[in-house]
């Protein structure tokens, strides 16, 4: 449900948190009471960073308990 | 995955509507759906420095963990919504249902009972449309309609929105009618004492172990149209079973707001709880 918000919210939470600095990867923790689909959430994820500073940049679900549904890191780019 | 959900279609507007004066409020142009939006001001979750963000590098870049609630931005407004109504003294229910459940229906029957008694202030949410705020209204109590557009729910921010305009007075119960759908309003915190769930007769037994997430979320479940159990099979024992099967502790209510029947009962348990 609703996913499409809930990849937007997440990519708000990432671009503020990454202040600037190139993401590789964004891993949100799921629990199996959240109530979100995992594959319509994926989706999403690439249309609403499509062509934003975040294009391209990988989403990881990590499995978590009851309801949880948190942005829980942020792994950035190595720095050259 | 919810097709009808607009909530994150930047065209998308939400208004409120005061029945009494036809008054029309935009509460969002479309531009931010308030799902942590990266331009909203009124967030305090900006780390300024950088130093306090617990780190560590992995074999390829630096890590950094956050645990930021995705829907924290909607958790944050309910708490304050929350602490608003405690402060007041109000009580506020989040009745959630499928569409035609009855909600409207046992509002309007409610209000009638206990007009003398106690003072019902009641928050509409339809996607479009301020027919079921006009009737709230004729059946003798204050409503705000909130028009949520393409959006399947309501949201915290609209809540404070539509509290802050009714000013409900203190020892009063201020109902929130959600949009008529089981899945999306499980997820979003309104600051509500409780959320209560509307069932019917007609819809089958089997609706709590459909949507358990959302019987899962409630304190109470009202099975409505008690009138036409007869006339469609309804099966009170299985669909009490099916209830507590989810949620072991739900209080379950059955009654028919058109008949009157099981309506006391309501009434007595909705004024215990201002006890
Ligand atoms: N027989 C019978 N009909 C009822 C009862 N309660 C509601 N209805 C009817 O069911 C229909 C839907 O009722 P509403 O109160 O509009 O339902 P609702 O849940 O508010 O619907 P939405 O706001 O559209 O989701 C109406 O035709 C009501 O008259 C009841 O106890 N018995
Ligand atoms: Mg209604």
């Amino acid at each position: 449900m609703h996913e499409l918000g809930l990849a937007r919210s997440i990519a708000g939470i990432a671009q503020e948190n990454a202040k600037g600095r190139p993401l590789k990867e964004v891993r949100v923790a799921i629990g199996p009471l959240a109530c979100v689909e995992r594959g319509a959430l994926e989706f999403c994820w690439g249309l609403v960073t499509e062509s934003t500073g975040i294009a391209g940049v990988g989403l990881r679900f990590l499995d978590a308990d009851g309801d949880t549904f948190v942005v829980r890191e942020l792994e950035f780019m190595e720095e050259a | 995955m919810c097709g009808t959900c607009g909530c994150a279609d930047p065209a998308n507007e939400v208004s409120m509507t005061n029945p009494e004066t036809g008054v029309k409020t935009l509460l969002k142009n479309g531009v931010d759906h308030g799902h942590g939006h990266k331009h909203d001001h009124d967030h305090d979750d900006h780390h300024h420095e950088g130093d306090d963000v617990p780190h560590m590098h992995g074999p390829g870049g630096e890590i950094i963990s956050l645990e930021a609630a995705v829907l924290g931005k909607n958790d944050k407004i309910a708490a304050q919504n929350r602490g608003w109504f405690q402060g007041r003294g109000v009580i506020a229910l989040n009745i959630v249902s499928s569409p035609g459940a009855g909600k409207t229906t046992l509002l309007e029957s409610t209000i009638r009972q206990m007009k003398d008694e106690v003072e019902i202030t009641v928050v509409e949410g339809d996607q479009m449309t301020a027919n079921d705020a006009e009737r709230i209204q004729q059946a003798g109590a204050r409503a705000l309609q909130i028009n949520t557009g393409a959006g399947c729910h309501l949201e915290a921010d609209m809540i404070a929105a539509a509290a802050r305009s009714l000013d409900p007075q203190p020892g009063s119960i201020m109902m929130i009618e959600n949009v008529g759908n089981l899945v999306c309003p499980a997820m979003f915190d309104l600051g509500e004492k409780m959320k209560i769930a509307v069932i019917s007769t007609t819809e089958g037994e089997d609706k709590p172990i459909k949507y358990p997430h959302m019987f899962r979320a409630v304190e109470w479940v009202v099975i409505n149209k008690m009138d036409l159990a007869p006339h469609v099979d309804f099966d009170e024992e299985t669909c009490r079973k099916n209830i507590l099967q989810v949620n072991p502790g739900a209080k379950i209510l059955c009654l028919s707001a058109r008949t009157g029947e099981g309506m006391d009962e309501w009434c007595a348990a909705l004024g215990a709880l201002q006890a």
